[in-house]
């Protein structure tokens, strides 16, 4: 096993700042979030875990996709793909993973989305297991846990001493080799990795089976629930795996009689009540009890089952239960419908 | 009797006598964690309670219940208007009076248990800030919303029941105290503003969860979110961002209430009650009006319309 110090680290991640787009855990004015970095003075390496999920640095909140301008008869057209290699470092095994939820969707099946795969393909990603579960992380409930090296490229354990080093995946190797941290040989076994780490193994959640939670689509349950909720973004936005995204032409400005637009996405969330609307003005969801559904049977059946996942599309993060106004509990829905289901 | 009880109490009158078919009130989840609640059997009214995390606006929810066939922002279900109660702390009742001003809905249909309130504990139900690098020190929890220290009189201005007692005038606080961040930001130039601001706004999501929460944020479209993006593209960028927050503030001006549960809410931590506190500022110098003391319209409507 390899050790690193923590000046072996810090002196790593600013050459690393130098070389690539690196982004890290930052503090910005009392919300931890993960944004590029200059040096490794900005890195916060003691924390649970950032507001935003790193999915923002694939899939970011807006994305120009093409660029059109219009001269006359004439229409071109410029595809605009994210360009540079980028390291995320300090991400979190439920993060990690749900970057692979989101590869089903964006990189493994066809049409594949060459924004978001350029940019995971470009990025190498280095992970730092957590030292605790906060009281809303259920990570361990949905088959993660929190020092899970499984989705990262390279993964780091805090110790007393420094940092132990895993090189997990070829790009993780390529990584290290071009840029080397660091390292002396530790003499302990592996397993002593597990041993300290002391985390909460105790309340597990149940995860109903995709015929529980479709048996329950017409409970009157998913009204009461959403009785509360104010449809605003939030619970979407800190997910580390909705995907959903609106996309629209819109003006940029235009000089010389040249007429030109971009193509943009951003970010949506089926909460909104406006998500579901359709040309003509229908919307098939015009009450909150069935967004509310539709975001949790989409976490729990639809994604997993239209990309045959094998898992939940739920990595355990907790942030939606932090960051909801007023409460609405992902832990809290699924022991009722467990429980319902008794 | 505490609070809780007292409540409980009203509640099981008001449903068993069927004088109102729901209570808008709040209840303790699972976890702990104080959140709006909907009673609408007097069996289940145990489950109201009274505590300092009783941080919620619930009159945002009354446009739903009370005008459901009207034009209503974030709509749970169709169905006829019954009336309801709502236990509202004194700066949520003021909110009820602009909503009348407004003509939403009837008085009669609304039965107001309001809370005679000793303030609400800082970052309870906060989202953001609970996971990011700072641990709270234990004074922290100890202290109420910076809002409550603002409070004056501590006491609704429109019910039908009160719980608690009407403060004695010894015990009114003087309520102007702690507008310590409105005066540095007034004091900075027309450009140390814009930055600071830029710089706030720079972390905006367009959750839209400020507006969400908002009682007076009830446009069944939101002008910033327009299919047709006619005034504002959906671009989660800075120029759109901005002029969400300054439209948004300006809509509410002679509007807003201050019950901050707009920065509350915010998951980025951006100080947006200090917008409309400085607009509510600039409506009572120009026009002497105060938000929601009592059903009358915002200067906008009566000075524009020459009444």
């Amino acid at each position: 096993m390899k050790l690193t110090t923590r000046e072996g680290l810090a002196s790593w991640l600013d050459s690393l700042a130098h070389e690539v787009n690196l982004i890290a855990p930052r503090d910005i004015e009392g919300v931890l979030l993960y944004r590029p970095v200059k040096s490794s003075m900005e890195i916060v390496l003691e924390f649970i875990n950032p507001v935003l999920s790193v999915k923002e640095a694939f899939f970011p909140a807006t994305e120009r996709l093409l660029t059109i301008e219009k001269t006359g008869q004439q229409i071109t057209l410029n595809e605009t793909l994210p360009e540079g290699k980028q390291v995320v470092f300090g991400v979190r095994p439920c993060d990690a993973r749900g970057l692979k939820v989101l590869d089903a969707n964006f990189t493994n099946t066809e049409p594949f989305d060459p924004y978001y795969t350029q940019r995971r393909s470009n990025t190498t990603v280095v992970g730092l297991a957590c030292h605790q579960m906060s009281p809303t992380c259920f990570c361990t409930s949905v088959g993660i846990a929190p020092n899970d090296p499984g989705d990262m490229d390279v993964m780091l354990y805090r110790v007393e001493d420094g940092y132990i080093v895993q090189t997990v995946t070829k790009k993780g190797q390529a990584l290290l080799s071009a840029l080397p941290l660091e390292t002396k040989e530790l003499s302990q076994n592996g397993s002593d990795l597990h041993n300290s780490y002391i985390y909460d193994q105790a309340e597990r959640v149940p995860v109903p089976e995709m015929s529980t939670w479709l048996a329950h689509f017409r409970d009157i349950y998913w009204e009461q629930v959403a009785e509360r909720c104010l449809s605003c973004r939030i619970c979407a936005y800190v997910c580390p795996t909705c995907r959903c995204f609106s996309v629209r032409d819109e003006v940029l400005s235009s000089e010389n009689g040249r007429n030109q637009y971009e193509r943009i996405r951003c970010w949506d969330s089926c909460a909104g009540e406006a998500y579901r609307r359709i040309a003509g003005g229908h919307n098939p969801r015009p009450e909150k009890g069935q967004r509310l559904r539709n975001r949790f049977l989409c976490k729990f059946v639809y994604y997993p089952r239209q990309y045959a996942l094998g898992y939940a599309a739920c990595t355990g993060c907790g942030r939606c239960i932090d960051a909801c106004p007023v409460n609405i509990d992902i832990t809290e829905v699924m022991q009722h419908i467990e429980e319902v289901s008794q | 009797m505490s609070y809780t009880l007292e409540i409980q109490t009203k509640a099981r009158e008001l449903l068993t006598s069927k004088q109102v078919e729901c209570v808008i009130g709040y209840e303790v989840g699972l976890r702990g964690r104080t959140r709006p609640a909907f009673v609408y059997d007097a069996q289940d009214v145990e489950r109201l309670v009274w505590n300092q995390a009783c941080t919620h606006n619930l009159t945002t929810y009354l446009n739903d219940k009370l005008n459901p066939q009207g034009p209503v922002k974030n709509k749970t279900k169709e169905h006829t208007p019954g009336r309801v109660a709502v236990v509202v702390k004194p700066c949520d009742s003021r909110a009820i009076n602009v909503l009348l001003a407004e003509n939403h809905f009837p008085r009669e249909l609304l039965h107001v248990i309001g809370v005679v309130c000793d303030g609400i504990l800082e970052k309870v139900g906060q989202s953001g800030n609970l996971r990011s690098v700072r641990q709270l020190p234990i004074s922290d929890l100890s202290q109420v919303q910076s809002r409550c220290q603002r409070c004056e009189g501590h006491m609704p201005v429109t019910y039908d029941t009160l719980i608690g007692e009407c403060p004695s005038h010894q015990e009114l606080s003087l309520g102007k105290a702690n507008q310590a961040d409105l005066i540095h930001i007034q004091a900075m130039t027309p450009a140390e503003r814009a930055e600071y601001w830029f710089s706030q706004f720079d972390r905006c999501i367009r959750c839209y969860a400020c507006r969400q929460v908002c009682p007076m944020c009830n446009c069944p479209t939101c002008l910033y979110e327009r299919d047709d993006s006619l005034w504002v593209g959906i671009r989660i960028g800075l120029n759109e961002k901005r002029t969400f927050h300054l439209g948004r503030a300006f809509h509410l001006a002679g509007r807003c209430i201050g019950c901050d549960e707009c920065e509350r809410v915010c998951p980025m931590n951006i100080p947006v009650s200090l917008l409309n506190r400085m607009l509510a500022k600039e409506v009572e110098a120009l026009f002497g009006h105060r938000a929601g003391l009592a059903p009358i319209p915002p200067p906008f409507v009566t000075v524009l319309s020459g009444s």
